[in-house]
């Protein structure tokens, strides 16, 4: 399996649309007039890129055994709407630990060509 | 409350919530809406999505920060399984304070005292 580790998917472009955050920002329970909620990253970083890794037959996830673990973001500044962003999934860390499987996943992405946002999830799938 | 500590935050879930994170995220995975499904991958029933309670660890920070714009890095892991009708606690405290950054380290329990978030810290501009 580790031989997709350092794999990279094609960049994804996605649009910051005003709609869609304040439909998120009133899921989360978050003010949507303050603009873009820092946990959007989920849309515009980690679920835009993970597609990609769930979908890849060399990744071979099995989807139906996996749970997000653990996750980082990390901001050079957030985006406002009306933003176009785009976000780059690089598989970082494959290994297997105890019948585990922990699949790392880092996405970055940025916005008029300067970093905006890092994400770094950890999968675990059991065997 | 000492101080240097936030102002805990409460979290009722509810399969409304839930239902409205999958929309409105786009993870529409069948254990956080479906119960024979969520039962089916070996869970109690739905779970609530991390992302969901990542989401309000997000606000409980906000609430603190005043601005989101302040927030550089949140993290944590995802312990514990969060279910429709628990209620979660969020609690932190300022770890550090220099220069251009306050670091705040913070949890989430559930109503049995179980931690359901841990190593969870964020970092914000001063």
């Amino acid at each position: 399996m580790s031989e997709i580790v350092g794999k990279s998917y094609p960049p994804v472009k996605i649009g910051i649309e005003e709609a869609h955050v304040r439909a998120f920002a009133e899921a989360i329970g978050a003010d949507p007039d303050a603009g873009v909620p820092p946990t959007y990253a989920a849309v515009y970083a980690l679920f835009a890129t993970a597609v990609q890794l769930y979908g890849d037959p060399e990744a071979a996830v099995d989807f139906a055994h996996l749970l997000h673990s653990e996750q980082e973001f990390t901001w050079e500044h957030h985006p406002e709407v009306g933003d176009q962003v785009i976000a780059t999934g690089t598989v970082e860390e494959d290994v297997d630990r105890r019948n585990l499987r922990f699949l790392t996943y880092a996405t970055a992405v940025t916005s008029d060509g300067s970093p905006l946002c890092g994400s770094r999830m950890v999968n675990v799938i059991r065997g | 409350m000492s101080q240097g500590e936030l102002e805990p935050f409460t979290w009722r879930v509810t399969r409304e919530q839930i239902a409205a994170y999958a929309e409105a995220s786009g993870d529409h995975n069948p254990i956080h809406l479906d119960d024979h499904a969520a039962r089916a991958a070996g869970l109690p029933g739905v779970i609530a999505h991390g992302m969901l309670g990542m989401a309000q660890l997000a606000n409980f920070v906000v609430a603190y920060a005043g601005d989101h714009r302040r927030l550089r890095k949140l993290r944590c892991r995802f312990s514990g399984m969060v279910l429709p009708g628990d209620v979660i606690t969020f609690s932190g405290r300022v770890a550090e304070a220099s220069g251009n950054l306050v670091r705040l380290e913070l949890e989430a329990q559930n109503q049995k005292g179980e931690r359901v978030l841990t190593k969870a810290l964020a970092e914000l501009t001063a």
